[in-house]
């Protein structure tokens, strides 16, 4: 009863404040119901597009972790650990990857720039998918994951990475799907995703860089 | 006994063995340590400590996912369908906003080279302390539990 509360609180409270926030909108901001027959049909399409794209998502987030399981949980538990590092990082990774993006597309008439702006967005898209399949396994541990051992084992559907990676999928979905809102909250769990990627370099747990260490003897 | 025949038995307690019987101080220590190691040691409550990340992971509710995915594919096709759109434009329209990025990279490239020297410089400053930050920032091993 208490965890419900503690689930629902929050939810009601940003509830009520997404639709004291629409009601108070400015005309014209872009959440008011659409009045022509054209302006729904274009929503319609937004929406369909927006689902028809969680639907892939979807699909790549139980195909990854059925392939890398334990890479996805280990991620997810940096980010739960360690989240204002790991979104540190990603906007930091963000930047770099944009700044980089400049410099190879200016580098694009020396023959050099073409390939290395191919393979940096390459792994970009990498770690943003690998990243965010991972915030997925967050969000669905924190919202349906087992807190107690006898949880645990009462549960039969609701437990394991895919189960979690799904209900993560669902909630963060359903976050998309708020106007204005849900596109914000996608962008910032890319972020955090990005950033938990090359955190845990893709839950390999091994470090980037070489350690140097000096030999006296 | 000599303190040298004590120092030989305490580095080397089975070699030594004889040394117990002739030395008293060794044999009391001996006693005393003997009956510390016979202490048992704490029972542990498995199920009082933290559930562990890994801790039933591996497992597979196969109705739940395949169930949701459905439900999902379902629905996305279902507004496909009613907005007149075709698997086929979901696809464009997601490579329309990579494009829009690469066009935008393109713009800020076309104003680099236009821009002045100084702007260049400031520019290459900029990438050097962004992607310095970022290694300083990589160079930090994972907190995160043993999963």
């Amino acid at each position: 009863m208490r965890r419900a509360v503690r689930l629902f609180l929050p939810l009601t409270v940003v509830a009520a404040t997404l639709v004291t926030a629409m009601i108070a909108a400015p005309p014209g901001f872009g959440v008011q119901a659409p009045n022509t027959m054209a302006e729904t049909t274009a929503m319609l399409q937004k929406t369909a597009v927006i689902v028809a794209l969680l639907a892939v998502w979807m699909i790549a987030a139980v195909t990854l972790t059925l392939l890398s399981g334990r890479e996805i949980r280990y991620s997810s538990v940096e980010m739960r650990a360690s989240a204002l590092h790991c979104f540190a990082l990603g906007l930091v990774a963000v930047t770099s990857f944009a700044l980089t993006a400049i410099v190879f597309s200016y580098l694009i008439p020396y023959h050099v720039g073409l390939p290395l702006l191919f393979a940096l967005g390459v792994f970009a898209i990498l770690s943003k998918i690998y990243g965010l399949v991972a915030v997925f396994h967050a969000i669905g541990t924190l919202v349906a994951g087992s807190r107690t051992r006898e949880q645990l084992q009462r549960r039969h559907w609701l437990r394991g990475d895919l189960a979690m990676v799904v209900i993560g999928v669902l909630v963060l979905g359903a976050l998309r799907l708020i106007p204005i809102v849900g596109p914000i909250i996608w962008g910032f769990a890319s972020v955090f995703g990005i950033g938990t990627a090359l955190a845990t370099k893709f839950g390999r747990r091994e470090p980037w860089f070489l350690a140097y260490r000096l030999h006296l003897s | 006994m000599t303190e040298d025949a004590c120092q030989r038995y305490l580095e080397d307690p089975e070699a030594n063995a004889a040394h117990l019987q002739t030395c008293a101080g060794c044999r009391a220590v001996s006693a005393a340590l003997a009956e510390k190691s016979d202490v048992e040691p704490a029972p542990i409550d498995i199920n009082a400590l933290p559930l562990a990340p890994w801790e039933g992971s591996s497992h597979r509710p196969w109705p739940l996912v395949l169930g949701i995915t459905t439900v999902v594919i379902a629905v996305a096709l279902a507004l496909c369908d009613a907005a007149g759109l075709s698997p086929l434009h979901v696809a464009e329209s997601s490579l329309t906003s990579m494009e829009a990025m690469r066009g935008l990279i393109d713009r800020a490239t076309a104003s680099l080279r236009s821009a002045s020297i100084v702007w260049q410089i400031a520019f290459g400053v900029a990438f050097l302390i962004v992607n310095g930050l970022l290694i300083v920032l990589l160079r930090r091993s994972p907190r995160g539990m043993d999963a």
